[in-house]
């Protein structure tokens, strides 16, 4: 596969996985105005901050890998913003993430992702692009959250065993792995691409859960 | 779409069980039923009732001299609303 043609793929996968989270976080929004649950307003805050900064990502990683063909060396203050660049992102999912976990925190009161590199992209793996998606401090707390997150969803699921919420356990245990599967990145830089794919298919599920919800009828 | 449990229902949940309770008689109902299915006192489910009525969501007739209330189109259309939200707030463990 060729570089063009993997980062095209990697840059598809981002854009629908943002949309996809922005538009759960949409329906949240609808859900939250019409119901008034904090447990909603979690969850729109969150999957908007998250489909965000999914989409800034992709557009800096983007524009970094643009740079990075124009000019072989890598001008080191370009290299310091990705740095300040990656930490940015990776906060910002933290900041997702703690707002889901707030989401089911608030209800039990009551009752990164990825890499652009695969095997045979040797201009992008010149740049260090990848520390847009992995910063290992970072990323073991969002392991930490997202994990609570699926356990709390899977409970949820056996709780209720409805298929939306088994699409919505399946979906942050996809992020989940995906997640793990960044972490490992440094043995084998093909986890990448599949926690790449991992994150898509977790927000896909999430996807499915919306096209079910909405065929609902009284 | 009513709870089994005994908990804390929000307005728009009590709205929701109002309007299922007058649906589930075929969309036209007395009082008493409505009190029954939606599990609220009598004074409680008058004041419901006149806020319904306020939004359009129902609206008040007379069937040989008894009073009784029919669900309106955009009382329809806010049930199938709600029962998308709530299925998506469950899909999540949220409850309202």
């Amino acid at each position: 596969m060729s570089p063009q043609a993997a980062a095209l793929i990697v840059f598809l996968m981002e854009m629908v996985s943002a949309f996809i989270s922005v538009l759960v976080g949409y329906y949240a929004s609808k859900a939250y105005r019409s119901s008034s649950a904090k447990g909603l307003l979690f969850l729109y805050l969150g999957f908007m901050i998250l489909g965000l900064g999914i989409f800034l990502r992709t557009i800096t990683a983007t524009y970094f890998i643009l740079v990075n063909r124009v000019t072989e060396i890598v001008p080191s203050s370009l290299a310091g913003l990705s740095n300040v660049a990656g930490i940015v992102f990776t906060l910002t999912q933290i900041a997702a993430y703690s707002l889901f976990v707030l989401t089911y925190v608030s209800q039990s009161k009551r009752i990164g992702e990825q890499g652009l590199r695969l095997s045979g992209i040797s201009a992008v793996a010149a740049f260090p692009v990848a520390r847009l998606f992995y910063i290992p401090a970072l990323e073991i707390i969002a392991i930490t959250m997202l994990g609570f997150v699926m356990l709390s969803a899977l409970v949820n699921w056996l709780h209720r065993r409805t298929l939306n919420s088994a699409l919505v356990s399946l979906g942050f245990g996809l992020m989940f792995f995906s997640h793990i599967l960044f972490l490992f990145m440094l043995f084998s830089e093909g986890l990448l691409f599949f926690g790449q794919l991992s994150q898509l298919t977790g927000f896909v599920c999430l996807l499915l859960m919306l096209a079910k919800v909405n065929r609902a009828n009284a | 779409m009513p709870r089994e449990h005994k908990e804390y229902r929000s307005k728009t949940r009590i709205y929701a069980d109002v309007l299922d309770a007058i649906l589930r008689r075929g969309g036209k109902s007395g009082p008493t039923h409505i009190l029954l299915g939606a599990n609220l006192s009598y004074d409680r489910l008058m004041k419901h009732l006149g806020q319904l009525v306020e939004l359009d969501l129902i609206s008040e007739d007379s069937d040989n001299g008894d009073k009784v209330f029919k669900l309106t189109e955009k009382g329809r259309k806010f049930i199938i609303e709600f029962v998308k939200v709530e299925k998506f707030a469950e899909a999540f463990g949220i409850t309202i």
